[in-house]
C-alpha cells in the first residue's frame, strides 16, 4: 500500500478515543516512510519520535493500559513526541544545545531562552504528570525522603528527577520564578539548590488589582480618599494603573519589576552563549504567538463545536505545550497544525469524540493525573472551558511595543499572581451565558493556593454546581471518586 | 453578589459576601490596622493614627471558624486570623497584607471578599531586591495617606520611629535577660511581654518582672509563627527545658529590626536588612543568621515548631538537621493540643538526648 493510500485510509476513520491495543492495530495503517517523515531537531539518524501508543507503555508508562486516546494520526504524533521528551533532552545535549531549566513561571521565560541559538527550555515541573503516567510513586517518595511533605503539591516529583538525574540532562542553567506564586514549589526549587544546583533566582511580583476594592471599600466607609498624597498634589488613583490587553487590571511598577527581571535574564543568557540580539527575541515573540493563537483557535473551535471534536485529554496537553514546546518548539507546532487541520476537519464533517448530549463543564486547576479527564469524560461530561494556572502561557503577547515589556506585560496575566476572582472570571462569563452546566476543580491536599482558592471559587461561582476532587496518588483513583463524580453528573445532567 | 449563608460552628449564620454584611459600626475610624508580615513597618501603620494588630492567633476554634472560608488542609494560623478577623470584624479599619508566604498573602483575598474590610497586599520580594522593596514601601505610605487622609512628615516618622524603637528597646532587654547564663527571662515570660507589641500596645509593655534563674537545658526556637495563644505549649516546653533564643514571628524575631536613621530611609534599610525569613531565596543567610545565633545563646538543642500545612517550614525540615547541627525536636501543630500527654513525653526523650550529646561534647 502506498503512502497516500494508506493515509488515506487512516484519515476516514470514524473520530473516537481508543485503547493501547486498538491504536497498535491502527500503527499498522501508517506507511514507514510516514514514520520516518516526522523527527525532532529535524535528525533523520535519531529524531523519529512515530510509534504506537504501547511502545511507551512498554518502557514504563502504564497508565496507557487504561487511558484511551484520541484516534487521529495528529494525535498519535503528538503523544509519540510528549512520552519522548527525556530522550530529546539528553539528544539536546548531545548535538551540543545548551539545556535550560526554566521553574515556576510557566509560560514566559521560555520566550527568553529560546531566543538565544541553541538553547532549549524546559519545565521540570512538568515531570509532575510522570508518576501518575507511570504508576509509580517512586519519584514522589524519593522527594519525601529529600524532605518534602506528604501533602504537597505533586510537583515535588521535580526534586526526586533532580536527584536522580535520569529525567532530564544537568541544565546549563536553571532559572527559578518565586514570588507572589505558589509556596510548595519555591520550596521544592530551594532543596533543589540544597542538592547543589546553582539557580538564578528571579522575583515574582504580585498582581495587586485589589487596590480598588481598597479604596472603593475606604469610600464606602466614608473615609476620605484621594487625599493630597506624599508630594503634595492631588492624585487619581487610576493614574498608577495600567490594564493588559486581556484585561487584567494591574500596578504599573509590577511592570517595572518584571522588566528588570527579564533584563537580568537576558544578561546571564548573554554571559552563557556570548549571544546579545534583541531582534531574536522579537522574532521568538512572533513564533510564540503563532503557536498561541492556534492553540487559542483549538480551544475555541473544541469548546464551540456541537461535539467536541478533540478529548480532553489530548486538548490539556496542547494547553500545556505551549509551556515551551516540549523541548522542540518548531516540531510541536507543526503537531498543533496538524491537530487543529483535524479539528477543522472534524467539525466540518460535523464528527467528533463525544456525544452531542455531552455535558459541558469548565475545568479548573489542571490534574496530575490524566486518567481523570478521561473517566470526566465516560461519564458523559465534556469540557468546554480550563482555568489550568497557565493563562500566562495562553494570551498573545503584544509585537507593538518594546520586547521586555511586552514579555512582561504578557505574564502579568498570570493565572496565580493576583486574586482568585480574576482567575476564575472567563468561567463566571460563561456560567452566566449558560454555557457552563458545572465546574470541577482538581486539588492537590496541602498546595498552598488550593486550600486557600477552593472555598471561594465554589463562592465565586455562584449557583453552578462545584464538584472539588483532591487527586489521589498514583493510582489511586478509587470507586468512591468516580461516585462521587457521577453524582456531580446527575446533578448538573 | 449573592453568596449562599455559612454556618459557623456555634451555628449562627453568617454571611460571607461583601455587601451581605452590614456596615453597622463606626467603629472602624478609631480601630485596628490589621498586619501580618514581619516586613511590613509598625511604625507607618502606626502613623495613620490606627493601632497596628498583628494577626497571630493560633486557636483551635477560632481556626474552626476559619474552615467556613478555606479549605480544612490551610495553615492554622491562617485559618484562626481568618476565624479572629470574622468574629471581630467592626475592630479593623483595614488589613495590610505581605506576599511574605502564599497563604498569608490569600487570606487578604479571603477577607476581603467576606468582609467590608479594605485589605491591601504589600509586594514583599523573595528574592533579594531591595530597590522593590523600598518602592513598595513608598507604595504602602501612599495607600496609608490616601486611604486616611493623613502625611507623614518627616518630624512625625521621626517621633513615630523613636517611639516604636524604645518600645523594642525594653523589650530587647527582657531578650538580654533571656539569654544570660543562667538565662533569668523565660519565653513564656517574653512572650506574654511582647503581646502587648503586637497588639499596638506599647504603652503597656512591662518588663519589671521577677527573674527566674534557669539551670535547664537551653534550647533554641525556631519555626512557625507562635501565636497569642501559645502559652500552653510555651509552658510545657519550659517546665524542663529553658529556651534562651527564638526566630519565630509571635517571639523576638521582631527584635533585631533596629532603626539606626530615624527618617523613611532608616525604616527602609532596617525592615529590609533584618534577618532573612525563610521564605527568602535563596535562604542560606536564614540558616547562617540562625546558626551564629544558636552559637550566641550557647544552646544544645533545637525545638522547630511547625504548624501544618505550613510549607515554608515543612519543606526545610531535612535541611535543617542537615545545617544546623544540633539535636532537633520537631513539634508539629494544628493548635487542638489533644496530643499534650504525648509531647510531654517526646520532651523528655529530648533532654534524654540532650544530656547524651552534651556528655559526648564534653
Amino acid at each position: 500500500m502506498n503512502i497516500s493510500r494508506k493515509r488515506t485510509l487512516h484519515k476516514s476513520l470514524k473520530p473516537k478515543k481508543i485503547s493501547l491495543h486498538e491504536w497498535s492495530q491502527q500503527f499498522r495503517l501508517i506507511d514507514d516512510a510516514l514514520i520516518r517523515k516526522y523527527k525532532y531537531y529535524n535528525n533523520d539518524e535519531w529524531g523519529i519520535y512515530l510509534s504506537p501508543p504501547a511502545t511507551f507503555s512498554v518502557y514504563g508508562t502504564r497508565e496507557l493500559k487504561r487511558l484511551k486516546l484520541d484516534n487521529s494520526f495528529a494525535a498519535l504524533r503528538m503523544w509519540g513526541f510528549v512520552f519522548n521528551e527525556t530522550e530529546r533532552l539528553f539528544r539536546a545535549r548531545q548535538i551540543g544545545k545548551r539545556v535550560i531549566a526554566t521553574m515556576g513561571d510557566l509560560g514566559t521565560v521560555p520566550v527568553l531562552v529560546m531566543s538565544f541559538p541553541d538553547c532549549v527550555p524546559f519545565y521540570p515541573e512538568c515531570i509532575w504528570w510522570i508518576p501518575f503516567f507511570r504508576e509509580s510513586t517512586e519519584l514522589l517518595d524519593v522527594a519525601s525522603k529529600l524532605g518534602t511533605p506528604e501533602a504537597a503539591c505533586f510537583s515535588r516529583a521535580a526534586l526526586a528527577a533532580f536527584y536522580k538525574k535520569a529525567y532530564f540532562p544537568k541544565p546549563d542553567l536553571i532559572v527559578a520564578s518565586t514570588g507572589a506564586s505558589c509556596d510548595d514549589y519555591s520550596c521544592i526549587m530551594q532543596l533543589v539548590e540544597d542538592l547543589g544546583y546553582e539557580i538564578f533566582w528571579v522575583e515574582i511580583p504580585y498582581r495587586r488589582s485589589l487596590l480598588p476594592i481598597f479604596i472603593n471599600k475606604g469610600e464606602q466607609r466614608g473615609i476620605k480618599i484621594g487625599a493630597k498624597v506624599v508630594n503634595g498634589e492631588k492624585e487619581n488613583v487610576t493614574d498608577d494603573y495600567d490594564q493588559t490587553i486581556h484585561g487584567y487590571l494591574y500596578h504599573k511598577d509590577m511592570e517595572h519589576y518584571l522588566i528588570n527581571e527579564y533584563k537580568r535574564i537576558w544578561q546571564r543568557m548573554f554571559k552563557l552563549t556570548g549571544v546579545n540580539n534583541l531582534h531574536r527575541l522579537e522574532e521568538t515573540i512572533k513564533k510564540t504567538n503563532h503557536l498561541r493563537k492556534l492553540v487559542y483557535e483549538i480551544k475555541r473551535l473544541t469548546f464551540e463545536a456541537k461535539i467536541a471534536p478533540l478529548p480532553a485529554l489530548e486538548l490539556m496537553t496542547i494547553e500545556f505545550g505551549n509551556l515551551y514546546g516540549y523541548a522542540d518548539f518548531d516540531e510541536w507546532f507543526d503537531i498543533v497544525e496538524m491537530m487543529y487541520q483535524t479539528v477543522k476537519q472534524r467539525i466540518d464533517k460535523g464528527v467528533g469524540i463525544l456525544t452531542e448530549k455531552a455535558i459541558p463543564i469548565a475545568w479548573i486547576t489542571p490534574t496530575a493525573d490524566p486518567y481523570l479527564l478521561n473517566i470526566v469524560e465516560n461519564f458523559g461530561c465534556r469540557v468546554v472551558e480550563t482555568e489550568y494556572v497557565i493563562n500566562q502561557a495562553l494570551v498573545e503577547i503584544e509585537e507593538n511595543i518594546e520586547p521586555f515589556r511586552a514579555l512582561a506585560r504578557s505574564f502579568i496575566n498570570a493565572s496565580l499572581i493576583g486574586s482568585t476572582g480574576e482567575r476564575v472570571k472567563r468561567i463566571k462569563g460563561k456560567i452566566t451565558e449558560g454555557r457552563i452546566k458545572g465546574v470541577l476543580i482538581t486539588n492537590m491536599l496541602g498546595a498552598s493556593h488550593c486550600a486557600m482558592e477552593t472555598r471561594l471559587i465554589e463562592r465565586m461561582l455562584g449557583n453552578v454546581p462545584v464538584l472539588a476532587i483532591d487527586v489521589p496518588a498514583p493510582f489511586g483513583i478509587t470507586e468512591q471518586i468516580k461516585t462521587r463524580i457521577e453524582a456531580f453528573m446527575e446533578t448538573i445532567r | 453578589m449573592a453568596l449562599t449563608p455559612l454556618e459557623n460552628p456555634d451555628g449562627v449564620f453568617c454571611t460571607p459576601s461583601s455587601d451581605a454584611i452590614p456596615n453597622t459600626s463606626n467603629s472602624f475610624l478609631t480601630g485596628l490596622i490589621g498586619y501580618s508580615c514581619s516586613y511590613i513597618p509598625v511604625e507607618l501603620l502606626s502613623l495613620t493614627g490606627f493601632k497596628p494588630y498583628r494577626l497571630i492567633h493560633g486557636d483551635i476554634t477560632l481556626s474552626n471558624v476559619g474552615e467556613n472560608f478555606v479549605r480544612v488542609d490551610a495553615c492554622p494560623l491562617i485559618k484562626s486570623n481568618i476565624g479572629y478577623v470574622m468574629q471581630n470584624r467592626t475592630n479593623f479599619t483595614a488589613l495590610i497584607g505581605s506576599t511574605g508566604c502564599d497563604m498569608a498573602r490569600r487570606m487578604f483575598e479571603v477577607l476581603a471578599e467576606m468582609t467590608d474590610i479594605p485589605a491591601y497586599v504589600f509586594n514583599n520580594p523573595r528574592t533579594d531586591n531591595l530597590q522593590m522593596f523600598n518602592n513598595e514601601i513608598d507604595q504602602l505610605i501612599q495607600y496609608l495617606n490616601k486611604f486616611t487622609g493623613t502625611t507623614f512628615s518627616n518630624e512625625l516618622i521621626k517621633n513615630e520611629i523613636e517611639h516604636w524603637e524604645s518600645a523594642r528597646e525594653k523589650l530587647r532587654s527582657l531578650k538580654k535577660k533571656r539569654q544570660a547564663t543562667p538565662s533569668l527571662v523565660s519565653t513564656t515570660t517574653l512572650h506574654k511581654a511582647v503581646i502587648n507589641y503586637y497588639q499596638g500596645n506599647i504603652e503597656q509593655i512591662k518588663i519589671d518582672i521577677n527573674e527566674e534563674s534557669s539551670y535547664k537545658p537551653r534550647v533554641f526556637l525556631i519555626g512557625s509563627p507562635v501565636p497569642y495563644e501559645a502559652s500552653q505549649i510555651l509552658e510545657l516546653i519550659e517546665n524542663r527545658l529553658r529556651i534562651v533564643g527564638d526566630f519565630n514571628c509571635g517571639i523576638s524575631r521582631f527584635l533585631n529590626i533596629k532603626i539606626k536613621e530615624k527618617t523613611l530611609d532608616g525604616i527602609k534599610e532596617a525592615y529590609y536588612n533584618q534577618p532573612d525569613c525563610i521564605f527568602k531565596r535563596p535562604n542560606r543567610k536564614f540558616y547562617e543568621w540562625v546558626n551564629n545565633q544558636i552559637k550566641e545563646v550557647n544552646c544544645t538543642g533545637i525545638i522547630a515548631w511547625i504548624l501544618d500545612y505550613c510549607d515554608n517550614y515543612d519543606f526545610e525540615l531535612k535541611r535543617m538537621e542537615k545545617t544546623l547541627h544540633l539535636p532537633i525536636l520537631k513539634l508539629k501543630s494544628d493548635f487542638s493540643y489533644q496530643n499534650f500527654s504525648q509531647l510531654k513525653t517526646r520532651i523528655d526523650a529530648f533532654i534524654e538526648m540532650l544530656s547524651h550529646t552534651r556528655s559526648s561534647i564534653l
